[in-house]
């Protein structure tokens, strides 16, 4: 009698499990679609009109504060369109579907029980003090690239703000790998045999200047995020791998205005910050669709598809001539828990629907705003030919901007999201040596 | 520090730059050239390097260009990835031309030996009678003197007929063979080498290993070798199996690098180096020597238990290359072996004046195949090696195997020569006689590395030994006056990004450093020679066998900061052997205005903690021609017995020809302080 009672509440208790781990189509629609019935509005705000200095005032609401005060300098102008969807891969939100149901956080704010999809679909509570930390999760497993992703060429130009002088210009070729929680291209979920819990690498490749070119640097993230990185810099003039130490990713990388823990919007391991979620919002985000843009630019040209980049302008040429919408978003600040760390806190924009991270603002120790990055993504249907359908918001653009020191980096991308330029294989230390030159 | 003749190096160099600023301005202000297709890949540069040294002037005015090639070929029946790669380079160095005085066609000049007089010893050498007949034409090498005290001047032993002097053995074009290293205050054995270019005076030129004309000097890539073309391979991957498995070929002239240390090499041995290019300073992408190669590795990526795995197996198909030492008049020549083996060659060829010997005071003409570097034998067989690497629970390691041939030169006695002090030709063998061939002995290493990071100390560290076998080290114990020994040698290291906010909030310093540890481990050290006969103390007496260190440290440490988001780079380079108590340290800055231009900045300064010499046996008491050249002390002591036969050195020591590998890399450079400029256009 004894046994019956403990597999009946076993049985009962796998069914409520299967029964637990499926969420239900409202969280669904409201992660996944939140624009299907309606799209935001603001007072003031008129889809199409250009906020400028002279009526950014009456828009300072829909704004993050960076924003806000660099188009009342006239530093910059922001062209606006109706908002519109940047839908998901459907696998992806399948996997949310069935999953996200069971998955918890462990004590260590460890993600427990996942699968694939985004881990917390479900609106964010503000009396729940790891809301910050799920959303910060939801950024972890997005697509941002989707499986996988590459970025060539990927050009950084370091611009003088005040003067507007380009200073130095690097080519890139970068790619992106999910090792696990896979749901766009196979092997799904996984990637194997994979003895290291690798999650996430990272690969790229100074093409140019001649001083840098052949500087390759690859990133391994680890499935369990209390797990420092691994990484290594093959440097060409040394024509050998050298070990990173990983945990300075606060450093400046390459001498740009970004730190190594800003790439993608943050690139560090969540359990550096304590993260806290502010509020949902809607705010003006650069989210575009490419072909469509008003104007891109002749440079760098000399493209073999003849894909021309975002154009830059405004202030010492930083600011990305995009186009922007209100869209739904959850503001997240984060703390790091290092004091020698460089930053007090991190104020971030999410935008709710693709759990992407497209304005990203930084203040120094003293608290003073310090650095400001928003990251232009392109619906995939209205970018190259070859990334339609594939339902990832494409990076297009981005801006690393030091206001302290009147400093940028402008990045213009040609991303495309495949599986065939990026085979586990060359996300390797040997391959960095083989195709080192 | 004097830094002299600036102002003519410059006057030249401003030449030189305008001719550089000219090709570059001249080139479209596109970074790299690429197809239309995009998979051809054109880039290079021009640049321009001056050194100045200290009491020297000019050492390098080299007018440099390199192209680099790279086509991406359509994938191709069995091969998933096609490629061809060739770098070219051609330079021309004017320091030849612009300060020929010390490098070039009047180069050196006549030399008069400090030969004050041995009264006691000459007295003994000539049955206590008058010496030899005092030479009298000073216009050959080894009629040095008189200076006036009558009893002077070089000794010309019996076996030289009385005089070394010929036509082809002038006294001039000469340097005193350790000279820009010390002044031979401890009374060291001097020797002169010739310095001008092999075409201009061919004394000591050693064929095919140290003979380059003043061409060859010039236009350093423009050799028998083709040297021009530093890289030209094609490479090819080849799916394996379902998985991603691969076999990578490269076939051609290439580089292979193994290793994972700066500025000293410990298992980084598949490529010679070219040290005449800037001692051990260069960038070793620069240095290396490239060479055909089959490369292949099989690529397995991550497997059950690691991360990584890879096996790779590499053969030369070039012919055997040792390193590139620099010889005897180059500006740059690691330990100064150029020089000391252009001197002993030149005694071989022609006879030569060795002062202060065989006792301080005393110089003396040896007659030609009487002592001296006979020959170079450079092998012709394979070379092969292989390495398994792979990372491990986020540790990257290696295991590495090569069975190759020592690039650095070894010094074998045991020749047949010719008694100097008698007239007719033995050619037979004398024991402890320093007549050498040179020869570069089969080795076989062993090792490892690996390198992993340490979270705590947000440090990444590195790790690297090697083992290998028969190394030949000068050995004044033995009849051959060499031993092999096997050699163990190890480093750890590490690099550590560094926050100095006083000295910049934004951008972390790399700090790297590194200690290397070299251990012999045959090592033999005698204070009893080979005539049973006890070393006596003293300042310039010591033990005789290996004089190279039995155990040695040497550290380096790397301070590197970025301004102006990295276009602006100061860093401090400096090393320091522990045992020679030498050391260097070269702080630069390196300015980048945009992304074509590159000027860099630098010093290269050294200290010695020893006045001029670290000591070792010189073997000049070794009485390799007995009873002739038996010690003064054994022959009029109680029992002269021992001069009848030969035996090793009684432990007399000097800088010359030994200390060099004593002093180092670092000591040996001791007197070369140089302020450094390059100029750089890149595309």
């Amino acid at each position: 009698m004894k046994r019956l009672v403990i597999l009946g509440a076993a049985v009962a208790g796998l069914t409520g499990i299967a029964a637990h781990a499926e969420v239900s189509d409202a969280v669904i629609k409201n992660a996944f679609a939140p624009y299907e019935k309606s799209t935001p509005t603001a007072p003031g705000y008129q889809p199409g009109m250009r906020i400028t200095a002279k009526n950014v005032d009456a828009l300072e609401g829909i704004l993050d504060p960076f924003t806000f005060r660099y188009v009342k300098k006239g530093w910059f102008e922001i062209p606006t369109t109706p908002t519109f969807s940047l839908p998901q891969h459907p696998n992806y939100i399948e996997a949310t579907r069935k999953s996200a149901g069971k998955v918890k956080l462990s004590p260590e704010g460890m993600l427990v029980d996942f699968d694939a999809g985004r881990p917390f679909p479900q609106e964010p509570d503000a009396k729940d003090p790891q809301a910050g930390l799920k959303l910060m999760w939801n950024f972890q497993r997005s697509i941002n690239a989707g499986d996988s992703e590459t970025i060539n060429p990927f050009w950084w130009t370091f611009r003088n703000t005040k003067t507007g002088q380009s200073e130095r210009q690097i080519r890139f070729d970068w790619h992106f790998l999910n090792w696990k929680h896979r749901t766009i291209f196979d092997p799904k979920p996984d990637i194997t045999p994979n003895p290291g819990q690798i999650f996430r690498s990272i690969s790229a490749t100074v093409l140019e200047p001649f001083d840098l070119a052949n500087t390759q640097l690859l990133i391994w993230r680890y499935e369990n995020d209390l797990q420092r990185d691994d990484g290594w810099l093959y440097l060409g003039f040394q024509r050998r791998v050298r070990r990173l130490a990983v945990g300075q990713i606060t450093d400046a990388f390459l001498g740009t205005d970004a730190m190594i823990e800003d790439f993608e919007g943050y690139n560090g391991r969540l359990s550096d910050y304590t993260w806290t979620y502010k509020g949902t919002q809607n705010v003006l985000m650069p989210y575009e669709k490419h072909n469509e843009l008003p104007e891109l630019d002749v440079e760098p040209k000399g493209d073999a598809d003849g894909f021309r980049f975002v154009k830059f302008g405004g202030q010492g040429n930083c600011f990305p001539q995009v186009t922007w919408q209100l869209r739904k978003s959850y503001i997240i600040e984060g703390k790091p828990k290092d004091p020698n760390h460089p930053l007090s806190r991190r104020v971030i924009y999410m935008d709710s629907e693709s759990a992407t991270l497209p304005i990203v603002t930084q203040y120094d120790r003293k608290g003073q705003p310090w650095k400001y990055f928003p990251i232009c993504k392109s619906h995939a249907d209205h970018h190259l030919a070859k990334n339609k359908g594939v339902g990832v918001a494409i990076d297009d653009c981005a801006l690393f901007f030091d206001e302290q020191a009147m400093h940028c980096t402008t990045l213009q991308f040609k991303s495309y999201v495949n599986p065939q330029e990026n085979p586990p294989s060359i996300f390797t230390v040997q391959k960095m040596r083989a195709t080192g030159r | 520090m004097r830094l002299i003749r600036i102002p003519l190096a410059a006057s030249h160099c401003s030449i030189l730059l305008g001719l550089a600023l000219c090709i570059g301005l001249s080139t479209p202000a596109y970074a790299v050239w690429n197809s239309a297709d995009g998979s051809l890949e054109v880039r290079g540069f021009v640049d321009n390097m001056t050194n100045v040294r200290d009491e020297v002037g000019l050492t390098k005015q080299r007018l440099q260009g390199q192209l680099e090639l790279f086509k991406q070929a359509q994938p191709r029946g069995i091969f998933s990835d096609l490629s061809v790669g060739a770098t070219f380079r051609l330079s021309y160095d004017a320091v030849y031309d612009m300060n020929d005085d010390e490098y070039g066609r009047k180069a050196g000049g006549p030399l008069s030996y400090s030969a004050p007089g041995n009264p006691a010893f000459f007295s003994y050498i000539n049955g206590f009678a008058p010496p030899f007949t005092p030479p009298t034409n000073l216009v050959y090498a080894g009629t040095f003197g008189p200076d006036g005290t009558g009893a002077d001047g070089a000794i010309p032993l019996p076996g030289t007929g009385g005089t070394i002097n010929s036509p082809g053995n002038p006294n001039d074009g000469l340097r005193f063979a350790a000279g820009d290293i010390y002044s031979y205050q401890d009374g060291g054995v001097m020797l002169a080498t010739p310095v001008r270019p092999c075409d201009t005076d061919n004394r000591g030129c050693l064929k095919d290993y140290m003979d380059k004309d003043r061409d060859e000097l010039r236009y350093k890539e423009i050799n028998d070798d083709l040297d021009f073309i530093r890289e030209l391979w094609v490479a090819g991957t080849i799916p394996m199996g379902t998985g991603d498995d691969e076999l990578a070929i490269r076939l051609g002239r290439q580089q292979v690098v193994w290793g994972r240390t700066d500025l000293f090499r410990v298992l980084d041995i598949v490529n010679p180096m070219d040290f005449s290019r800037e001692n051990l300073y260069a960038e070793f992408e620069d240095s290396r020597i490239p060479q055909a190669m089959i490369n292949l590795e099989y690529r397995m990526g991550a497997t059950k238990s690691l991360e990584d795995l890879n096996f790779q197996l590499i053969y030369k198909v070039e012919s055997f290359r040792p390193h590139d030492l620099g010889q005897g008049g180059e500006p740059y020549a690691i330990l100064g072996a150029g020089n000391l083996f252009r001197a002993l060659a030149n005694c071989w060829d022609n006879g030569c004046t060795v002062g202060n010997f065989p006792a301080t005071g005393v110089a003396v003409d040896f007659p030609s195949h009487s002592i001296g570097i006979r020959d170079v034998n450079e092998p012709d067989h394979s070379e092969f090696g292989g390495r398994i690497e792979g990372v491990y629970k986020g540790v990257g390691f290696s295991l590495n195997a090569m069975y190759f041939y020592s690039q650095f030169p070894t010094l074998r006695g045991g020749i047949p020569t010719d008694d100097p002090f008698t007239p007719g030709v033995e050619n037979v063998p004398h024991p402890y006689d320093i007549a050498f061939d040179v020869e570069f002995p089969r080795l076989f290493m062993v090792g490892g590395s690996a390198d992993w990071y340490w979270e705590r100390a947000r440090t990444s560290f590195r790790v690297e030994t090697s083992y290998t076998t028969d190394e030949g080290f000068a050995d004044t114990s033995k009849p051959n006056l060499y031993s092999e020994s096997d050699v163990f040698r190890g480093v750890i290291g590490f690099d550590r990004p560094t926050f100095i906010p006083f000295l910049n909030k934004d951008r972390a310093f790399l700090i790297s450093a590194q200690m290397f540890y070299q251990h012999l481990m045959d090592y033999e050290s005698y204070l009893v020679n080979s005539a049973g006969i006890d070393l006596p103390p003293g300042p310039h007496t010591g033990r005789i066998g290996f004089q190279d260190w039995e155990d040695n440290v040497l550290l380096t440490l790397l301070i590197q900061g970025n301004y102006m988001n990295d276009r602006l780079t100061p860093q401090i380079i400096t090393a320091y052997d522990t045992r020679a108590g030498a050391g260097a340290i070269a702080p630069s800055v390196e300015y980048k205005p945009d992304n074509n231009w590159v000027f860099k900045l630098g010093l290269n300064l050294k200290w010695a903690n020893h006045k001029g010499a670290v000591e070792a046996d010189d073997n000049r008491s070794a009485n390799p021609f007995p009873p002739a050249t038996c010690a003064p002390d054994i022959a009029l002591g109680p029992d002269p017995t021992p001069c009848l036969t030969a035996y090793s050195s009684l432990g007399l020591s000097g800088f010359e020809p030994l200390g060099r590998f004593r002093s180092g890399p670092l000591g040996t450079a001791r007197n070369e302080d140089e302020i450094q400029f390059t100029i750089r256009y890149q595309f």
